[in-house]
């Protein structure tokens, strides 16, 4: 049994991993790549030399390229030792065009050159653009190299650093943090230090907290480890996929919070949620104040749910009905076949099926609005809890017609089968029947596909939500394809892989649970 | 003799005795049965219900309409949307509003859209698109779909190699195909074709796949084998008949599926850019929601739902028809 879960896990990573391949390879090879800047209003705002170095930048953040400018360059060498701050001082600045560089400026600008395109880059100049006598809105000279990096190359890095463990190293050797190392307390600095409240703190690592408690389930929480599913680039700009559906949503919620240099205040971060960012204190006379090292990057704490969360909510209680629903109304139907219920629930599948979802789903909410005064749209900050009624009912209702459609076929294929006609003639009752072996053996099928719908509870639909405006996962792929947001994309397909995979052999597990005859562990019988 | 018996005085006339006939070696080997034609016995099973009568007519009624009528009234789809632009009175009427300002003709009878045109129109231009995709996605899906799904059953070597293909294919969400599509090329009606068609027959090949490795091996068939049938006529004779209900079915399922993932898809934003069913319901949606517009949306909504519902049952039922045990009396 094990082996074959392995065996089974084995092969749905491999398709999962061609599966985010061909993705990649379609959206970064097929597409043209300045579409990602169709919704970034940064790009908007720069012109001239500055909105090309700009995408370059840009392109080199999120994957498509390797980037180095001149100046890059010069510091580098200067680091390095290679040449002294005198000397970098005077080659740095690049003639308005090429001709006019210094002698010196020249020699490292063809110094610059050869070393990259020996490399396999594209060495590009800008000259400067000029507007009457001065030098236009980000007209400034530039020069800069680049190499495109082949998506197989990316594919790889995008899975190295799928999972993230932080460890001490994580912050650059060359900076002076002081101790790097980890610290157990049982007191939790956050509450002041007097609270008992078991945490690990980190210094050198990339979040300051690795472990912490707090009254929000699970409880005790981790930052160790954590899956990085890609960056986003529009939808959230700078932030992980993952974090994008799991981090809250909502108006911020104020607590009293002391800070780690005794600062109190009224405010919403959340101070367990610290990262590191170099050299933040120095530049900040507000983080000086508050923060007692440069561990200042801190999320907030918000009042709603995270994307994830108010779809699973919506998905799983939908879930639930359509199980408690369709189950009995199917058995119904099967046992009083071509009576009226029986009639009557074939029509209403056969609406389900035909209708357009989009038509049924305005129907609901048309119907659900007017004749029973529910909230159509959703509030994510207001208490109320009618308003998740619409969204579930809207996805329960299909559910609960595939569910009633299968069970009533399940249903009438076992009645019709010749062990019932033998069992009937061996004079068993019909409830003895019914509970001992029709009820065991349809049900068989219908248990095979309960792991999936509770996971993919978890991805939401995605014209219930937008329909209701739900704040929650289903619409992610969608936003993310409408403003190019790449990241995104391949994360969210990622993300929906690996659940179709797990959640069928979920259900092949569950099923031969359930039926004894099913058996993994022996290949031929 | 004492037992013998007079036939004559019993009173029977001569036909119903028996008599003597000849033997002949041509007769003897004709095996009689009562007439039996398939596709005449489909038809008379599929009218002898009248309600698919009444859906049939109803279905022809909607393709007559949605073909025949944009082309009557010469309907102009890069004029027509935007004849009454200009006109600021004409937009978003009822149907009364509408018929008072231009006059009593069938376009106003659903009133105006957004921009002054016909929903009427509209409408049946729409729905000429919408159903021309469907049939198109279909026609193609099923056609590949069916062909390769058969190949898939038959051979074992196929279907290992098929069956990795559909593990990983079934992983990648079609709306990013149809909207990486809709980037490379630009959103048009082919466009959509394409981008329905390119991992759509899959799932209809793996459902065939599966309907003929269950009756691939079944005794009547490995009998046939025994007797040296070639695999060719086994396909044809013996698996394709069983087929036939069962494509149907699927046709019936099909072909206002992709109706219903163009309307999905148009709203969602990643529609073509013909004025199809779904981009009407699209370009709608604020008129849901503000009182005295509705018709605007729900006109097409209604008509696709129609559409669909029509298209689903005669297909359902055809493919009931088609069923050789229905044929019984």
């Amino acid at each position: 049994m094990g082996k074959y879960v392995l065996k089974r896990l084995l092969h749905g990573a491999v398709s999962v991993i061609i599966v985010v391949i061909v993705v990649m390879v379609l959206i970064y090879s097929l597409m043209n790549r300045n579409l990602i800047f169709a919704q970034d209003p940064n790009y908007t705002h720069q012109s001239n030399n500055n909105r090309i170095t700009y995408t370059y930048q840009k392109w080199e953040d999120y994957g498509y390229l390797d980037y180095v400018t001149y100046a890059d360059y010069i510091n580098q060498l200067q680091r390095s030792g290679e040449i002294d701050s005198a000397t970098r001082d005077t080659v740095v600045s690049l003639g308005r065009k090429a001709e006019n560089d210094s002698e010196e400026t020249a020699e490292y600008v063809q110094r610059f050159t050869e070393y990259y395109e020996s490399q396999g880059y594209t060495v590009q100049r800008l000259d400067v653009v000029m507007s009457g006598r001065r030098v236009a809105n980000g007209g400034q000279q530039q020069l800069f190299a680049y190499r495109d990096i082949p998506v197989f190359k990316r594919a790889l890095s995008y899975f190295v650093n799928l999972l993230f463990i932080d460890d001490i190293h994580y912050v650059s050797d060359d900076v002076d943090i002081g101790e790097r190392g980890v610290t157990f307390t049982w007191f939790d600095p956050v509450y002041g230090g007097e609270k008992f409240s078991p945490a690990i703190i980190g210094n050198g690592t990339y979040h300051k907290y690795l472990l912490y408690c707090d009254s929000s389930f699970p409880y005790i929480h981790q930052n160790v480890a954590s899956i990085r599913l890609g960056l986003s680039y529009s939808v959230n700009m700078g932030v992980d996929v993952f974090d994008t559906m799991s981090l809250s949503q909502g108006t911020y919620s104020y607590a009293d919070i002391t800070y780690p240099s005794g600062h109190m205040e009224n405010s919403a971060d959340d101070l367990h949620s610290a990262t590191y960012m170099q050299g933040s204190r120095a530049t900040s006379a507000l983080l000086q104040d508050r923060f007692a090292d440069d561990y200042t990057n801190v999320a907030s704490v918000r009042s709603g749910h995270s994307k994830l969360g108010y779809s699973f909510i919506i998905g799983i209680i939908s879930v639930i009905m359509a199980y408690v629903l369709g189950l009995p109304v199917g058995l119904a139907m099967a046992l009083r076949k071509d009576k009226l219920l029986d009639k009557l629930g074939t029509i209403y599948i056969m609406f389900i099926i035909a209708v357009p979802s989009l038509a049924y789903i305005f129907m609901f909410k048309a119907v659900g609005g007017k004749v029973f005064g529910l909230p159509t749209l959703f509030d994510m900050d207001s208490a109320e809890k009618m308003m998740y009624i619409l969204p579930i009912v809207s996805l329960a209702l299909p559910s609960i017609a595939n569910l009633m459609k299968w069970m009533r076929r399940y249903m009438i294929d076992q009645m019709n089968s010749d062990y019932v006609k033998f069992a009937r003639a061996g004079g068993l009752s019909e409830g003895e029947i019914f509970t001992k072996h029709i009820w065991k053996n349809a049900l068989i099928p219908i248990v095979h596909g309960i792991p999936g719908s509770v996971i993919f509870a978890m991805t939401g639909a995605i014209i219930t939500e937008r329909v209701y405006v739900v704040p929650g996962a289903g619409n992610l792929l969608t936003q993310a394809i409408n403003k190019y947001d790449n990241g995104v994309i391949v994360g969210v397909t990622l993300f929906y892989a690996v659940l179709s995979v797990v959640s069928l052999i979920l259900g092949d597990l569950l099923m031969a649970t359930v039926d004894p005859r099913i058996s993994f562990s022996t290949k031929e019988r | 003799m004492d037992n013998k018996i007079d036939l004559k005085e019993l009173g029977y006339t001569d036909e119903e005795l028996f008599s003597h006939i000849d033997h002949s070696n041509a007769e003897s080997e004709k095996i009689t049965a009562p007439r039996y034609s398939y596709w005449r016995s489909v038809f008379r099973v599929f009218f002898r219900n009248k309600v698919n009568i009444i859906v049939l007519t109803l279905l022809v009624l909607v393709i007559v309409f949605a073909y025949v009528y944009p082309s009557v009234i010469g309907y102009d789809a890069t004029v027509d949307p935007y004849i009454n632009l200009m006109n600021s009175q004409s937009k978003h009427l009822n149907p009364s509003k509408a018929m008072e300002l231009f006059g009593r003709s069938i376009h106003w009878i659903l009133g105006t859209g957004g921009s002054g045109q016909s929903t009427w129109d509209a409408m049946w231009y729409g729905s000429r698109i919408s159903i021309s995709l469907a049939f198109i996605c279909a026609a193609i899906n099923m056609t590949i779909g069916v062909l390769l799904g058969a190949v898939w059953g038959f051979s074992k070597r196929v279907d290992a190699i098929m069956m990795e293909v559909y593990n990983i294919i079934g992983n990648v969400p079609l709306i990013l195909i149809i909207s990486v599509m809709a980037m490379l090329f630009s959103p048009t009606f082919w466009t959509m074709v394409l981008a329905m068609t390119v991992i759509g027959w899959i799932g209809i090949a793996f459902f065939i796949r599966t309907q003929v490795v269950i009756i691939r091996d079944r005794e009547y068939n490995l009998a046939s084998k025994c007797l040296g049938t070639s695999t060719i006529k086994i396909a044809m004779k013996n698996i394709l008949p069983f087929m036939t209900s069962v494509i149907v079915t699927l046709l019936a399922t099909e072909i206002p599926s992709y109706i219903s993932y163009e309307v999905f898809l148009s709203y969602i934003g990643m529609g073509m850019s013909e004025m199809s069913l779904g981009r009407l319901i699209y370009q709608s949606e604020t008129a849901m929601v503000t009182p005295g517009w509705e018709i605007e949306f729900w006109s097409p909504v209604v008509i696709a739902s129609i559409i669909t519902v029509v298209l689903y049952v005669v297909g359902q039922n055809l493919g009931d028809a088609s069923d050789p045990r229905t044929h019984m009396e």
